[in-house]
């Protein structure tokens, strides 16, 4: 456990004797000792809980998570915790639901601050390619954090936007701590934007995305023939592009795939099939009519749950309920939010709407907690001994526009969800004789 | 010289005279009017059956909490709410655990104008041409068979307003529509209810026109622009006002030339069409109000007010419903302020008409959540609100701002029945409208095929 409060009252106090110099000293050591751990969280327990464990262990009722160094360190079923906890808080949860953090995905979180102010987007660039890593202009004080983490959102997988070329970038993972830190993982997968062009055809597309896996298998067969001849001589290091490329065949990063309709998504699956590929597809309007061949290739379909409009020739077939059909497929699914990124902590919501037409409550659970976290391997979204203690604890279900967030934390840090927009509402809703620009 | 013009004076009292006398048979041309309703409404409710809606929770629309209570509805219209009614000859629907509002109406939609699919050739929404486009009207570009109208019904809108877009001074008039399936716009048009004219402050008409180096790229060029067009509009009524009271004297006045764009700002300054107008922010708001008063029409209904909360006061004093998302916010800079309390605190002012609006073909499915985020979230902090006036923010308020809540908005006696029935609160996001009647006429079961009703475009797509 932790230095508690006491102990560093004490060891604090004691400096006053030491010689100024040796104070100096031992408070820059205690600075550089304990700063981390100091940011870092206390060691909670969390008694009396409803736990949506989202792993083996099911729903625990009055059950007990233990918190420590920013990991789960336990998980007790009603009657197994210890009867004593030396932890730094107890924390009784009055039979409230405490679930793991919620993971959005393929949105401009921390990439855009005002959509249609310029100089406030970060998201794509006319030159982005294989290689844009956008994770460079991720700002983690942006007031789209604290508002999305009123949805119980403790991490998202941060997208580019779609670029000019063959290919957006790359995505990465953050945490929604809203510190400098929050970056979890770069370069986490290759995205790119499939299905109908406003010029040429969609085919152009496909057709350049098996080509290049295809030169690069040739070119590397080649390089390895060149190897065995020419023992002595270095191979020239491979372009950036083609190493992205090659990662991609080596299954060291999956390729997220936008596409609707099902001609272009069962192309994909051929591709993933031909190259053995780590395939996701996004979007997937037309999944439905492909949804075995989905399910039977193990590809994980990230979408929306409220698209049932046929907002373009590639997305005739959507419904509420597609994502109860594709669950009963056996289709690994992870839910976004439609629309740009300031609304992401509408994602509970959604996952209601998708329960309220059909859905079952653990297949939503997991399509915004354990299937996120497996997919792009982070060490989130279960409430299991060992990851990272991202929790929310709420006032009623999670998934009701009448519950809220009574408690998080993220890394075992406890979190607020307050954000400028309550900043206003407070300015506004005060009694005062003065103008509004003196109340805080 | 003297006698000539006692003559000639003599002359012009005894033509003057004869002119009046015979004037009104035989010199005066004929009377040139403006039609005021030259695509008019077809409608006709959908087959009608009297229904009694047994042992319900019912929120009425007025404010107003009813358990276990029945709704009588009779040729298309409510006949009674009240406990234990009993009626003959009537389909009954045991309501028990279930909820009934009045149907939901969106004050703010582009279906039918922005239809799905959102093809270019079905881009019709607005006319960016110029900043003022008062001449075009929006129901001029509905096409009915938006798939986006029967899934808006699946959510229990009856009835909506369709707006042309943001990007003018003035955008033209909406449209409001009885949300049933038709061919026609015609056969959908809501009977009697007034024009809207579509007005938009701030960052839209200023980018669209400032980026092709013309008037307005200022928002004080917007303003410059209201001003300049409700002067001519001002001119045009009186040239109008002066025929029409000449005529009536008896004289052959020169009608004025017809202009559409100054009819539809006309009718506005004869408070015959309402003022719908786009505006976020609270300065804008403030000198739109100031503008109605300098030329003697009233604001209307802000739409999208995101910073309502700002002057909650001044636009209940002034007698201005505002339709509002409830957390939309961050796409643009006018849209930065948001709060989440917006239609509450505009809610809790006297005298008050807060609404809750979509402009959205996903959010109109859902209108009932979307008052439900802010009756939650306003309670969440420090707020005391019922479901019974939240529901009043998507059925009466929004009545109220299209000029129609005198024929629907709340299950009063003798309102038109339009009716949602809910499996379940309708402020609970697992709640699901399960019939929809308007005007008596059932258009949707959520359980029974025969009421579900299914677009052209989307007819054999396979």
């Amino acid at each position: 456990m932790q230095l508690n409060p006491f102990t560093l009252k004490q060891f604090k106090l004691s400096t006053f004797v030491i010689t100024p110099v040796l104070t100096l000293v031992l408070m820059l050591a205690l600075t550089l000792a304990f700063l981390p751990n100091a940011v870092n969280a206390k060691s909670i327990a969390i008694t009396n809980a409803t736990v949506y464990t989202v792993a083996s262990q099911g729903i625990l009722e009055q059950a007990t998570v233990v918190m420590d160094e920013g990991k789960i360190l336990a998980v007790y079923a009603a009657g197994d915790a210890p009867e004593q906890f030396d932890t730094d808080e107890i924390l009784d949860a009055k039979g409230r639901i405490l679930t793991p953090g919620f993971i959005a995905s393929m949105n401009s979180l921390g990439l855009v601050e005002v959509g249609a102010v310029a100089r406030t987007r970060d998201g794509s660039d006319e030159k982005a390619d294989i290689t844009f890593d956008a994770s460079l202009a991720f700002n983690p004080k942006s007031t789209l954090i604290p508002y999305a983490r009123k949805g119980g959102i403790t991490n998202n997988i941060v997208a580019p936007e779609s670029g000019e070329g063959l290919f957006a970038g790359q995505t990465f993972a953050v945490n929604l701590s809203g510190e400098f830190n929050s970056i979890i993982a770069k370069k986490n997968a290759v995205l790119i934007y499939l299905g109908s062009e406003n010029k040429g055809s969609r085919a152009q597309k496909l057709q350049l995305l098996d080509n290049k896996f295809a030169d690069a298998i040739k070119k590397s067969a080649k390089k390895n023939g060149q190897k065995k001849n020419k023992k002595d001589e270095e191979a020239p290091a491979l372009k950036r592009k083609e190493q992205v490329i090659n990662a991609l065949l080596a299954g060291e990063k999956p390729l997220l795939a936008y596409a609707d309709r099902a001609t272009d998504l069962l192309a994909l699956l051929a591709l993933k099939k031909k190259y053995a590929i780590d395939l996701i597809l996004v979007g997937a309007s037309d999944a439905v009519l492909v949804a075995d061949e989905i399910a039977d290739a193990n590809v994980p379909v990230i979408l929306s749950s409220v698209d049932n409009l046929p907002s373009s020739f590639d997305s005739l077939h959507g419904s509420l309920t597609n994502m109860a059909i594709l669950a009963k497929a056996g289709v690994k699914l992870m839910l976004m939010t439609k629309g740009d990124s300031h609304n992401i902590n509408q994602l509970r919501f959604d996952a209601g709407i998708a329960v309220a037409n059909g859905l079952s409550k653990t297949d939503a659970f997991l399509a915004l907690t354990a299937n996120v976290a497996d997919v792009f391997k982070l060490n989130t979204g279960r409430i299991v001994a060992g990851k990272n203690a991202d929790l929310v604890l709420w006032s009623a279900d999670p998934f009701e526009i009448s519950s809220k967030v009574d408690l998080m934390w993220i890394n075992g840090k406890s979190v607020s969800t307050q954000s400028r927009q309550d900043a206003l509402r407070n300015r506004y809703t005060k009694q005062t004789n003065m103008p509004r620009a003196y109340s805080n | 010289m003297y006698k000539t013009s006692i003559k000639l004076s003599l002359i012009i009292t005894v033509m003057s005279l004869s002119l009046t006398a015979c004037l009104p048979n035989e010199k005066q041309d004929a009377k040139v009017t403006i039609n005021k309703n030259p695509y008019p409404s077809t409608y006709q409710a959908l087959p009608q059956q009297n229904t009694l809606f047994t042992n319900a929770t019912v929120l009425t629309g007025t404010g107003e909490r009813l358990d276990n209570a029945d709704v009588l509805i009779v040729d298309g219209k409510i006949k009674q709410v009240a406990k234990g009614i009993i009626a003959t000859d009537t389909v009954i629907v045991d309501a028990t655990g279930k909820w009934l509002t009045p149907g939901i109406i969106d004050v703010h939609s582009h279906l039918g104008v922005y239809p799905s699919p959102g093809v270019e050739s079905h881009a019709d929404g607005n006319e960016m041409t110029s900043p003022n486009t008062a001449e075009v009207w929006a129901e001029h570009s509905v096409w009915p068979q938006d798939p986006g109208f029967q899934a808006a019904r699946a959510g229990g809108v009856t009835t909506l307003q369709i707006l042309p877009g943001s990007a003018n001074l003035f955008g033209g008039r909406g449209v409001t529509l009885r949300n049933i399936p038709s061919q026609t716009m015609q056969g959908m048009k809501f009977i009697d209810a007034p024009y809207g004219l579509k007005m938009a402050c701030g960052e839209n008409p200023k980018r669209v026109y400032g980026s092709r180096k013309q008037l307005p790229s200022t928002r004080m060029g917007n303003v410059a622009g209201y001003r300049s067009a409700w002067l001519a509009a001002t001119e045009y009524k009186r040239a109008w006002d002066k025929y029409n009271s000449d005529y009536a004297l008896g004289e052959n006045p020169q009608a004025p030339k017809r202009d559409l764009e100054l009819d539809t700002l006309m009718g506005v300054l004869a408070g015959e069409i309402l003022i719908h107008n786009h505006c976020y922010k609270a300065e804008e708001m403030a000198v739109m109000i100031d503008l109605g008063k300098e030329f003697n029409y009233h604001s209307g209904t802000f739409h999208h007010g995101i910073e309502a909360y700002k002057i909650a006061d001044e636009l209940a004093q002034n007698g201005n419903c505002v339709a509002m998302w409830p957390d939309w916010w961050g796409f643009k800079m006018e849209a930065y302020d948001m709060v989440e309390e917006n239609v509450a605190i505009v809610d809790a002012v006297k005298n008050s008409c807060a609404i809750v609006h979509s402009d959205s073909s996903t959010t109109i499915q859902r209108l009932n959540q979307e008052a439900a985020k802010v009756l939650y979230r306003a309670n969440d902090n420090g707020f005391n609100l019922k479901v019974e006036q939240a529901i009043t923010w998507i059925t009466a308020n929004a009545a109220k701002s299209l000029g129609i809540n005198d024929k629907t908005g709340t299950l009063e006696v003798g309102k038109n029945a339009d009716v949602v029935l809910w499996s379940a609160n309708p402020f609970s996001v697992y709640a699901q409208a399960e019939q929809v009647f308007i005007d008596g006429a059932k258009v949707y079961d959520r359980f029974d095929e025969k009421y579900q009703a299914k677009s052209d475009f989307l007819l054999g797509q396979e």
